[in-house]
């Protein structure tokens, strides 16, 4: 048996309750989830939909760890601290000698709560949006498939990896304090579209113009609290990191 | 009321690739998706997409191999334009923006896949569906196309053949809203989860196929259901046919690549069918892993080249099963993956209801027929989204005004519904969706024979009749689960029913569907597709045609 103390959360009302889950060797936090909502609580919610790590919904605050709940192992878990009553979101946690019966599940911070772990992802989505997240092409578009060597894809790959959790979101210090910051994952995106050789210039300059404020790569505190926290390997800071630079060479060049 | 020209139902690969085309055309479209757009479970697919772009390949060989794959029930018109657009809709995503892998020479890399002549399976890593599907939908955000995040649709609403709307529920705060439109378009995938043992995501229980169903439209093909061989023992998470096709074996209990007493030539990378019916005979035998599993071998690929082109799928069994696939081989078993069968529609997505178009996995087209090739799904998906997008693009510049009665008259009774099913005293969805699975998964699996599949339709009727007193306590109105998927199991019911009846009627053995008790393929009686029309007394079914053009059946080996 294995105890989920699961932040609930309807309106105002703000409570925690204990279940008990009988778990099983190879079963993940969200299979957990789903015996409390199936077999003893029809009401709790929460998102779910790959349960395979790829399609990013179900990011949650476990032992004050944002994680995919459905990557997250019940038996790891088992050998963590809850670290309950601590105010701070974790990047990771400590390991245990010994067995511990509880697991602490509490939505991903810096999103307002719908109800129980399901939060208000609007902001995330349009905090994404205004880095322009697409790919503009070039005028002459070839008549085959653009050539890009094996190297570019590779470092192109590590962006594209991004499946939008709002993981690193749920991790940031300036996410928390400043709702207008685009936040790592909207900037990584950005990188990845300033990578990218396909892209036309105009829209790549524009883009970097709205990340060369305070709300974009100069808002970020480099603390790479994203980089740790993310399932896919993505590094957002690294991609800040760059763009920082590539807006200062381009600075440098026009002066 | 919400009125656009045309509404997308679904926000996979089909629904977003026929939303772009329809927008591009200057048409008023929006989406509505039960999940956030990239949630969607097209972002799954690993494999690749197939595209005759290779010096030496052709659409005709990648039809041909299709239609062989398909034991000759898909229809052959429909598969040539698949073929044939191919190369075009996956150049089109590369300039969209898609990262696909190299080769050397920086052109886009293909790999081989199974029952395929020649390597024309375009891929990204093996994360392909991701690509793919961030990819449209970026180029949704650049489009500004409105979305209806987290709706659930309820009911279609057609009148007179003609498809005027339909009755949605916002998942927010659970109200039902009535949308207008000039079209529909069904792109919401397939129903794995009405199977214990499926790669799909959750979220995959067929809902709109049963939407079309209800409103009278035929489902073809039903009992043709793909059937993974390599599904990662415990979750059934998707292991890639791309390990194969990189050149992984398949060993048993005592080491043998038993591929080759099944299909000596192909090995490894025959169909999906026949290498799904290898391993379960092994498993039925006696000769897989206590528990009912054989080994996935890729040590031998090294870890190089595991990395740069199956770095997912390592990831996956890091992460589900604790095993470093570059160390040691993978536990692998056959588990549902792929609906062949689905809405009946054309060439251009269109069904028979004027105005409702289905496209992507919740649609027969009929391109897969009775078994699917790796890498046509993600295809099919952008080729056909497309094609209804411009097809129903022209569609609605030529109609009139319609009354909005039927509309409103559909939503009050909507609400109606859906207040009775709230209450304390009745049966709770999960026991009887475990007992719809459970029966599903025993009775209608990869060997199929008469007494099974005849209890697995008693079962479903007596579950019918169960579900017809299901309640739903919880009254909360934000993301009110069990609501919702008290609501989904009566589809899921829907095409259990369709599924189980059309396999236990069809007596041969042709693709995903094997009868051990009618071994042979039987084109005499069977070379038709199923057609199946919702009465009160359960499914009535009808049988038509297979459109053939240039291949005629000939026995399939491999």
């Amino acid at each position: 048996m294995i105890k989920l103390k699961i932040r609930r959360q309807d309106g105002e009302n703000v409570w925690y309750d204990l279940f008990e889950v009988e778990d099983r060797p190879g079963m993940n936090l969200l299979e957990a989830l789903f015996y409390v909502q199936e077999k003893l609580d029809g009401s709790l919610t929460f998102r779910y939909s790959c349960r395979g790590a790829v399609c990013g919904s179900c990011g949650m605050l476990i032992n004050r760890v944002p994680r995919l709940a459905c990557k997250t192992q019940v038996s790891d878990l088992r050998k963590e601290p809850t670290n309950e009553g601590n105010p701070e979101v974790l990047i990771t946690n400590k390991k245990t000698e010994t067995d511990n019966d509880e697991i602490l599940i509490e939505p991903l911070p810096n999103l307002d709560v719908i109800r129980d772990l399901v939060v208000d992802m609007d902001p995330f989505y349009s905090l994404l949006e205004s880095v322009r997240p697409w790919l503009e092409m070039k005028n002459d578009i070839p008549e085959k498939e653009n050539i890009m060597d094996q190297e570019t894809q590779v470092k192109l790959e590590q962006y594209t990896n991004c499946i939008l959790c709002a993981i690193c979101h749920g991790s940031c210090p300036v996410a928390e304090r400043d709702r207008k910051y685009y936040g790592p994952a909207a900037l990584a995106k950005a990188w990845r579209f300033d990578l990218d050789p396909r892209e036309n210039e105009e829209n790549r300059k524009e883009r970097l113009e709205i990340v060369d404020s305070e709300s974009g790569v100069w808002g970020c505190d480099t603390v790479y609290k994203c980089v740790a926290v993310c399932p896919k390997k993505v590094a957002p800071t690294l991609g800040i990191n760059e763009l920082r630079n590539r807006i200062d060479t381009n600075k440098k060049k026009e002066e | 009321m919400i009125t656009h020209d045309v509404v997308v139902i679904g926000g996979g690969l089909s629904g977003l690739r026929c939303a772009i085309e329809l927008h591009e055309r200057g048409v008023d479209v929006a989406i509505v998706s039960k999940v956030p757009l990239i949630r969607s479970h097209s972002g799954a697919a690993q494999g690749g997409i197939n595209a005759s772009i290779g010096s030496d390949d052709s659409w005709e060989s990648h039809a041909f191999d299709t239609v062989k794959g398909s034991d000759y029930l898909a229809d052959q018109d429909t598969v040539e334009i698949l073929c044939k657009e191919a190369p075009d809709r996956v150049l089109e995503m590369e300039h969209w923006g898609t990262n696909f892998s190299r080769k050397d020479d920086g052109t886009i890399a293909q790999r081989p896949f199974g029952g395929a002549g020649f390597p024309r399976t375009c891929y990204a890593g093996d994360r392909t569906g991701h690509n793919i599907l961030h990819t449209l939908h970026e180029r949704i955000l650049r489009a500004g196309i409105k979305v209806y995040r987290e709706w659930l649709v309820t009911r279609l609403v057609i009148e007179d053949d003609r498809c005027l709307g339909f009755v949605a529920m916002d998942l927010l705060n659970s109200e039902l809203e009535v949308f207008k439109t000039k079209a529909t378009v069904l792109a919401t995938g397939g129903y794995g989860r009405i199977y214990q043992k499926s790669t799909n995501a959750i979220i995959n229980k067929g809902f709109g196929i049963s939407l079309a169903y209800r409103a009278g439209v035929p489902l073809q093909d039903m009992e043709f259901v793909q059937f993974h061989p390599t599904t990662l023992w415990g979750t059934n998470i998707l292991i890639t046919e791309g390990a194969r096709g990189e050149g992984g074996y398949l060993y048993n209990k005592d080491h043998e690549r038993f591929m080759k007493d099944y299909a000596s030539s192909s090995m490894e990378l025959a169909p999906r069918d026949i290498v799904a019916r290898s391993i379960q005979q092994e498993i039925d035998e006696g000769r897989a892993f206590p528990g009912g599993y054989v080994h996935l071998d890729i040590t031998h690929l090294g870890k190089d080249l595991i990395e740069e082109r199956l770095g997912g799928i390592r990831q996956i069994c890091i992460d589900f099963a604790g095993i470093d696939p570059v160390e040691e081989p993978i536990p692998v078993q056959p588990g549902q993956h792929y609906s062949m069968g689905g809405i009946s529609s054309n060439k251009d997505g269109a069904t028979p209801a004027s105005g409702l178009y289905a496209v992507g996995e919740c649609a027969c087209i009929s391109v897969h027929g009775a078994n699917r090739l790796g890498g046509n799904s993600l295809l099919d998906t952008v080729v056909f989204g497309r094609r209804a997008g411009v097809h129903a693009a022209d569609y609605v510049t030529s109609l009139g005004e319609t009354s909005d009665d039927p509309l409103t008259q559909a939503l009050d009774s909507e609400k109606t519904a859906i207040s009775e099913m709230m209450g304390n005293d009745g049966e709770s969805y999960s026991s009887i969706s475990e007992e719809l699975k459970r029966t599903m998964q025993e009775n209608v699996g990869v060997f199929r024979e008469k007494k099974e599949l005849e209890k697995a339709v008693e079962d479903v009727k007596k579950l019918e009749a169960r579900a017809r007193s299901l309640k739903v306590r919880t009254e909360a109105r934000e993301f009110n689960l069990e609501l919702l998927n008290a609501i989904e199991l009566k589809g899921m019911l829907d095409l259990a029913h369709v599924i189980a009846l059309g396999a236990l009627v069809r007596e041969e053995s042709r693709g995903a569907h094997y009868r051990t008790d009618f071994l042979e393929r039987d084109d005499k009686n069977w070379l038709k597709h199923t057609l199946a029309y919702l009465t009160p007394e359960g499914p009535r079914l009808e049988y038509k045609d297979v459109n053939i053009t240039i291949f005629q059946p000939q026995r399939r080996t491999y």
